[in-house]
């Protein structure tokens, strides 16, 4: 079953040879390759396509098995997923590729679930792809967040530890997102801080975008490693541009035309929403040209301004309607009158030493006249 | 979390507060410091009226000056110094109360926001601004009296102030001085980072001017109306 190419497994499973091709030419987009590497090209007899070099490397390849661990997550990222495109391209990645093992998804529970993934872990040491979705508790020993009476931080490290890489999907596998954010009771960590062996790719989001996702396990089929990533570990191919660079709002924005609340001329007319807090300029996602429901639209499109949910806590960078070159939080008047007070308090006391120095001048000068006069 | 966004969260937030503490903190010790040198007692019975002095003197000074600017000394004495400075002042106002992400900052601060300038006027008048800097500092060098009486801190109030505007300006391009191109967060950090350096070099140079100078005009204009002598 291990040595069966991609391809066979999808003949064998009732995909027609023309379907693959369709597959593939899907998989070559998704990849964003728009020709193959020059290092390639040189090796080949005549020009090759996108397609082809996608087919080529499915058709000799076995598949790669995955498994897909959940943790304190909201099963967002797996319900875009299954939600997707739905029923091409993640669809046929997700059930019929790949995924072997998925918590949320399995049809199997309990001890069978457990015997499987055991299995599983066992026939593909060192081969699997292990896809993490929420972040991992930490505090309480790990008790938090437990399966089978044993703590996520355990799980997630035995997977690991088989793994040929990890993916964490959703922004709190990337970077603790929401059950991370403060007060961070259950002491949530991003799982790249409890994996340090193993080369781990960020698909972050909330939830994150299926393509990209798919994109990523794609491009560790079909090459068979993770693709080129950026400082936090995201894909370039996806998060390589801020979504404020894509924007179909973006002229707007440089003519100076904003909606100054939800309900005026401006946001009738589609104008920019930097006043309304967007977060386009600082968010790195490919919501803007990928788009979400099999690219029928984004939140800045239908009118939402971007709430930077794929960028490191999110959730606690300022107001999600404060406008995106305000201050992070605000000093209370308080403080500021606390200041004010301080300073005004040392503007006295240096009032008083100057005076006082003056009166001593002023007698010094005094004595002096009267000694000399 | 990597740590150019950890950088640029701090920077928006705490290190950004710390130095609008120290700046309020600085300038109301100036302020109180300024205030209780004390005042002569005026013994001397008015000729003229004091608020008609003052009202002249703005009128003249902000309004009707800039447009007229060959009656003026100042003018005639040294052009580029008045026409520069000019253009910087006035870009800078612009670009700091009119410009929009630099509204939404005052918004958060003050609880109110207003209208703004479209972003390519804001722009170009941000673009002359940081033009008549370098023009002012040039002139600086290049007047062998001004540099003369020019010490470290005249140097360094140019660069603290030049710092905010080239990176703010490379911010709204993504790129540093037209050429390099950074990522927004690195230019946003750079920013915020000489913003709050700013902050706190204000209330100990002359920078501070920009609350004294109405001191200083509104006591020589009440002066002068006074006196019953226009200024």
């Amino acid at each position: 079953m291990a040595d069966e190419t991609i391809y066979q497994y999808l003949q064998r499973e009732g995909v027609s040879r023309r379907q693959f091709l369709k597959i593939c030419g899907a998989l070559a987009v998704t990849l964003g390759i728009s020709e193959a590497s020059p290092l390639l090209a040189a090796g080949l007899t005549r020009p090759t396509s996108p397609t082809r070099l996608v087919a080529e490397a499915l058709a000799s390849k076995p598949r790669v098995p995955v498994m897909w661990l959940n943790f304190q997550d909201c099963t967002g990222c797996t319900e875009a997923l299954t939600r997707s495109l739905s029923p091409t391209l993640t669809d046929l990645v997700l059930n019929k590729i790949t995924i072997d093992y998925h918590e949320t998804l399995s049809a199997a529970s309990g001890v069978q679930a457990d015997e499987n993934k055991r299995m599983m872990m066992e026939t593909y040491a060192g081969q699997y792809l292990l896809v993490v979705e929420g972040s991992v508790p930490t505090g309480a020993n790990g008790n938090y967040c437990t399966i089978g009476g044993r703590t996520a931080v355990d799980l997630l490290q035995e997977a690991a530890a088989g793994a040929a890489a990890v993916i964490a999907t959703g922004n709190c596998a990337a970077f603790g997102g929401i059950p991370m954010a403060q007060p961070n009771p259950t002491g949530a960590v991003p799982a790249y801080q409890l994996i340090t062996d193993k080369p781990v790719a960020h698909i972050p989001g909330c939830p994150a975008i299926p393509e990209a996702f798919t994109g990523t396990l794609v491009n560790f089929l079909v090459f068979g490693k993770l693709p080129e990533l950026d400082d936090l570990n995201r894909p370039i191919t996806f998060y390589g541009t801020t979504v404020h660079d894509r924007c179909l709002r973006r002229p707007f924005y440089e003519a100076g035309k904003f909606a100054n609340s939800f309900d005026d001329e401006g946001a009738r007319k589609g104008w920019c929403l930097y006043k309304l807090g967007c977060k386009g300029p600082t968010t790195y996602n490919a919501c803007a040209g990928i788009k979400w429901g099999g690219g029928l639209s984004f939140p800045i499109q239908s009118g939402h301004p971007c709430l930077g949910c794929s960028e490191p806590n999110f959730w606690d960078n300022g107001g999600f309607y404060q406008g995106q070159s305000a201050p992070i939080g605000r000093p209370t008047l308080t403080a500021a009158g606390v200041a004010l007070a301080a300073g005004a308090v040392i503007g006295v006391a240096n009032a008083g030493v100057n005076r006082l120095q003056k009166r001593h001048a002023d007698t010094d000068e005094e004595t002096t006249e009267s000694l000399s006069g | 979390m990597g740590s150019t966004d950890a950088t640029l969260v701090f920077a928006r937030g705490p290190l950004f507060y710390t130095a609008l503490m120290i700046f309020i903190v600085g300038m109301a010790y100036r302020l109180v410091s300024v205030l209780l040198l004390g005042w002569k007692r005026d013994r001397v019975p008015n000729k003229g009226s004091k608020l008609r002095g003052v009202a002249v003197t703005y009128a003249k000074g902000l309004l009707i000056f800039p447009f007229i600017p060959w009656v003026k000394k100042t003018f005639r004495g040294n052009q580029t110094t008045y026409l520069a400075g000019g253009m910087f002042h006035f870009g800078l106002f612009v670009v700091i109360f009119l410009g929009t992400a630099h509204m939404l900052v005052w918004k958060s601060l003050l609880g109110f926001g207003w209208p703004t300038l479209a972003l390519p006027i804001v722009d170009f008048l941000s673009a002359a601004a940081i033009v008549a800097m370098i023009a002012l500092f040039v002139n600086r060098l290049a007047n062998p009296v001004l540099r003369l009486i020019s010490g470290p801190s005249e140097w360094l109030n140019l660069l603290i102030v030049f710092l905010p505007m080239v990176t703010g300006y490379g911010l709204t391009h993504h790129r540093l001085l037209g050429i390099v191109a950074l990522p927004y967060e690195n230019l946003y950090i750079m920013h915020m980072m000489s913003i709050n350096l700013m902050l706190i070099w204000i209330p100990f140079s002359r920078i501070s001017h920009f609350m004294f100078y109405f001191f200083s005009r509104t006591y020589h204009g009440a002066q002068a109306g006074k006196r019953a002598v226009m200024p």
